[in-house]
């Protein structure tokens, strides 16, 4: 039975839960806009690499190298898109 | 009769009715011309279920040269309307029309198939594969493609074509200004050929990554291969994001929401943003694999390795990665500030350094080079004098500052034509005569190549050089006429003329087709131009299988290497060879896909559902008969006597 | 078919690899997808028109949808775990609590979806709805087609057994599930916590 619940998983699985009550906390307390969003940056960002890291297996692989260049290159891409449509759209309109 | 009336062409001519007439007659003679002689079968057992990459690109090819006519009509009916001032052979709607379709035909329907035409047949050649990693997936991507080309070409006779341009801005593309169905062909069309482009640069990426040949390191990859490596890496990010902007465009006016509205919390300047997310990206994928077809086209005609393979990698990965960053340039007049329109235009200057060491890397090529004027090397080298015009007037542009006097004149025409003809056009035509006889087992004739080559490079100067003068002097783009008292019609006549030239110069490559599959000697062996690459070491027509046994390879030059200094590149022996059935799920599901597609543009919800509803059955079938679908056995006694047939008749 | 032993079943034969890597590259391909929602929701927070903003949100639905979603990518996990331990009957009770997670999230979205309906905030209402529709939409209609997917993956491994090929497809279907969760926690932090900020 152990076996079916291996421990990485289980901890991986509890620090989840974890991340999500910190997450909350920009909702709870009154926190300044730079604050809270450093706590949401923070949070969501271990999140996504508890489940790549632990869940997803991502480094497991012969191919470990193409696809974490691959998930870097992508999250470079969708930061540049987010950033530079903020750029145009509301910082420098 | 009320749901007919929704497919009546809303504002009719006779060159309209002629092409129905036209298309009825031709569609006619094909289906009696395949049923005279009896060719059903074979078309659909050889070329519609097949998953052979080789098949897949030929046809990817052929549906490329058609769509170029198609385009060249469209171009040649738009200087025909410039050629004098107040001239009347189109009216206001009908330019828009021609010149929406010349600009989405080109870019999307020819230039794309045309790249994958020749990834799909060069790629796995030069890696020494025996396919691509998903061949259905592959026959899916060209069915998609081509259902999305089909849909936007009945646009015109059946409910009416896009008119808003071919980068469809909105708010004019919006319900209220675009009111026919002619948007929303655009919108659907493009949705169903970008979905097979992503899954092309899926599929390709995997093939390129997992399926080198023993030994063949990522940096000794042939540089065309390099080029579509990059290419593929640009298509995965930036087409999932056009096909969420043509999402937003296509419920904006089919089901009301509020993205690129101008009230109610809509910003029509999202669309313009989002495309050209999109279309700068897209601009590279086009050149970047004619990049890689020039350096394999200069290093074997020039006879030399070529320059500084490091640099050129290097190169092509930078532009990879500044090309994401630049696409305000575009759009600097939009109305956002000093700080933004600054950063895109330093990043936009700083794509010509790369580029320049590209084009001193050719230039290093050859020097000291044996040079050989076959036709391929005479288009690759009109291609880099042309192809600096058109870099340095992009400086030009990209000065932030000075944009504002260039904006949508055919000053910027004259540019774009000069990077993406010489730069795209040139390189595939270039690379579809290197790789000609790879692909059928005869040469195309150099004489009549050259007639065409001279024709098309002396008259593309004639079309658009004077249209950096007029577009200077003020003459504005997409304007269906102008008055004889902005003098613009000498300039004008003069371009017209060009263009007349430059259709003959591709009808003349047209003829070169038909003369030499006719005439054309069949016996010219697997290495006709003593070339480099793995390609060339198996024999021409490529059987089915590719290679008999897979290359060992040690070098980025490894046939080269191997003709030079005697390796043998295939020591292995004679194996059984695993090969991937033919299936007619591709086809099937992406006529459902066309329905669908078709049923969305006409407002019809329950036959658009239905549809969807029948592509995932086409998935769900797929993912059922995969567990008992393995494929067939090629044995090694048919192996042995394929090649022994193959390379027997031409040694 | 080579099949490689000493791996993973799912990893065992080379189709099996090219399928893995290919379904990475197609997650990055997702990961853009998203990208543009997300730029587009952040350029388009404030413009409500005449509709209502982020004053829609309730935080209970929010919780009962993330907490379904992390524990399903947890399930998941250990559905993997048991197919490498080969013991088929936790695998597919494993999937199938997975799926139940699932089918709890798509509930409560739908119930939600319906709640902001009738408080007069639909998708044609303003440019912020739009977006916010289309993103909370497009992760919504991933997990559907999921829940469809997975489905058929149970069906399969009860009728074929544990296969190099069901192995691996179930293996993909549990990356795409893990995405998904992802996604979802972006959407918590970015649309809903900050919105309620």
């Amino acid at each position: 039975m152990a076996q079916l619940f291996p421990k990485h998983h289980v901890m991986g699985f509890i620090f989840s839960l974890v991340l999500t009550v910190v997450a909350m906390a920009v909702v709870v307390y009154d926190l300044s806009y730079t604050a809270a969003m450093a706590i949401l940056l923070i949070t969501a960002f271990m999140q996504a690499g508890v489940q790549l890291v632990m869940f997803m297996h991502a480094g497991e692989s012969e191919d470990k190298v193409t696809i974490y260049t691959n998930v870097i290159y992508m999250v470079f891409f969708a930061i540049v898109t987010i950033l530079g449509t903020l750029l145009l759209f509301i910082w420098d309109m | 009769m009320e749901f007919f009336e929704r497919f009546a062409v809303p504002h009719p001519s006779f060159a309209i009715y002629a092409s129905m007439v036209g298309i009825a007659l031709t569609s006619l003679a094909i289906v009696v011309g395949l049923t005279y002689f009896k060719k059903w079968g074979y078309l659909w057992r050889e070329w519609i279920t097949t998953v052979d990459h080789k098949r897949i690109g030929i046809m990817y090819i052929l549906a490329a040269l058609i769509m170029l006519l198609r385009g060249l009509v469209d171009a040649v009916m738009l200087r025909a309307q410039l050629a004098i001032p107040d001239n009347t052979i189109l009216d206001s709607q009908h330019y828009n029309e021609v010149f929406s379709a010349h600009g989405v035909i080109m870019i999307m329907f020819m230039a794309m198939p045309f790249l994958f035409g020749l990834m799909n047949i060069v790629t796995p050649l030069q890696i020494g594969a025996r396919d691509v990693a998903f061949p259905r997936l592959n026959a899916i991507s060209f069915w998609l493609f081509f259902m999305g080309a089909m849909l936007f070409n009945i646009a015109f006779v059946v409910g009416g074509a896009p008119d808003a341009g071919w980068t469809s801005y909105f708010p004019l593309a919006s319900e209220e200004f675009s009111p026919s169905v002619g948007t929303n062909y655009y919108m659907m069309s493009l949705q169903l050929s970008g979905l097979g482009t992503l899954m092309t640069g899926i599929n390709f990426l995997t093939t390129i990554f997992r399926m080198r040949a023993p030994g063949l390191k990522l940096m000794q990859l042939p540089m065309f291969t390099w080029a579509m490596l990059v290419t593929n890496v640009l298509i995965i990010a930036v087409f999932p994001l056009f096909a969420v902007a043509l999402a937003f465009g296509a419920m904006d006016r089919m089901f009301g929401t509020q993205f690129f509205t101008i009230g109610n919390g809509g910003m029509d300047m999202m669309w313009a943003n989002l495309f050209w997310v999109w279309g700068h990206p897209e601009v590279y994928i086009l050149i970047l694999p004619a990049f890689g077809i020039y350096s394999e086209i200069i290093s074997t005609f020039a006879r030399r390795n070529l320059y500084g393979y490091k640099s050129m990698v290097a190169s092509m990965v930078a532009i990879t990665i500044l090309s994401l960053v630049v696409w305000a340039h575009h759009f600097y007049t939009m109305g956002q500030g000093v700080l933004a329109n600054s950063i895109f235009s330093i990043a936009t200057m700083a794509i010509a350094v790369p580029t320049g060491i590209k084009i001193f890397n050719w230039l290093a090529t050859l020097r000291k080079g044996k040079i050989e004027f076959t036709t391929p090397m005479l288009w690759s080298l009109a291609f880099i004098p042309t192809f600096l015009i058109g870099g340095v007037t992009g400086v030009m542009l990209a000065m932030a500052s000075a944009d504002f006097q260039y904006h949508n004149t055919m000053f910027l025409v004259a540019h774009f034509h000069y990077t993406i003809i010489p730069g795209v056009v040139y390189a595939f035509i270039a690379g579809l005569i290197y790789w000609w006889p790879k692909m059928f087992g005869f040469m195309l004739n150099e004489k009549i190549g050259k007639v065409s080559f001279w024709l098309v490079a002396i008259f593309f100067n004639v079309t658009f050089f004077p249209m950096f003068i007029t577009g200077l002097d003020g003459q504005a783009r997409r304007m269906y006429t102008y008055s004889e008292e902005t003098g613009f019609g000498p300039l004008n006549l003069i371009a017209s003329i060009g263009a007349i030239g430059l259709a003959l110069g591709f009808i003349v490559l047209a003829y070169n087709i038909y003369w030499s599959t006719r005439y054309m000697p069949r016996n010219i062996g697997s290495d006709p131009w003593n070339a480099r690459s793995l390609e060339w070491s198996i024999p021409s027509p490529v059987p089915v299988y590719n290679f008999a046994t897979l290359p060992h390879v040690k070098s980025s030059q490894a046939f080269w290497d191997a003709k030079t200094k005697g390796h043998n590149l295939f020591p292995d022996k004679v194996e059984e060879i695993h090969m991937p059935n033919n299936s007619g799920v591709p086809f099937i599901m992406c006529v459902i896909f066309f329905i669908g597609a078709f049923s969305l543009i006409f407002d019809m919800i329950p036959l658009a559902i239905a549809s969807l509803i029948g592509v995932f059955a086409c998935m769900a079938y797929r993912s059922f008969e995969a567990n008992h679908d393995h494929g067939y056995h090629i044995h090694v006694k048919e192996i042995e006597e394929t090649e022994e047939r193959l390379r027997g008749a031409n040694k | 078919m080579k099949i490689d032993n000493s791996l993973p079943l799912e990893y065992s034969t080379e189709e099996n690899r090219l399928k893995i890597l290919g379904f990475w590259i197609f997650l990055a391909a997702e990961i853009a997808l998203f990208a543009t929602l997300f730029a587009t929701y952040f350029a388009y927070q404030g413009r409500t028109g005449n509709g209502p903003g982020t004053e829609i949100f309730e935080i209970t639905p929010v919780l009962i949808n993330t907490f379904a979603l992390l524990t399903s990518s947890f399930t998941i996990g250990l559905a993997v775990n048991a197919m490498r331990l080969g013991n088929k009957k936790a695998m597919l009770t494993f999937l199938g609590l997975t799926l139940a997670l699932g089918l709890v999230f798509l509930g409560v979205e739908i119930k939600e979806f319906f709640t902001f309906v009738h408080e007069g905030a639909t998708i044609q209402t303003s440019g912020y709805l739009s977006i916010l529709f289309s993103t909370l939409g497009t992760h919504g209609a991933h997990v559907s087609l999921g829940f469809f997917w997975g489905l058929f993956i149970i069906i399969q491994v009860s009728k074929y057994g544990l296969t190099p090929h069901t192995a691996n497809k179930a293996f993909i279907f549990s990356l795409y599930w893990h995405f998904l969760d992802v996604v979802w926690i972006f959407i918590f932090s970015f649309v809903y916590l900050k919105g309620m900020m």
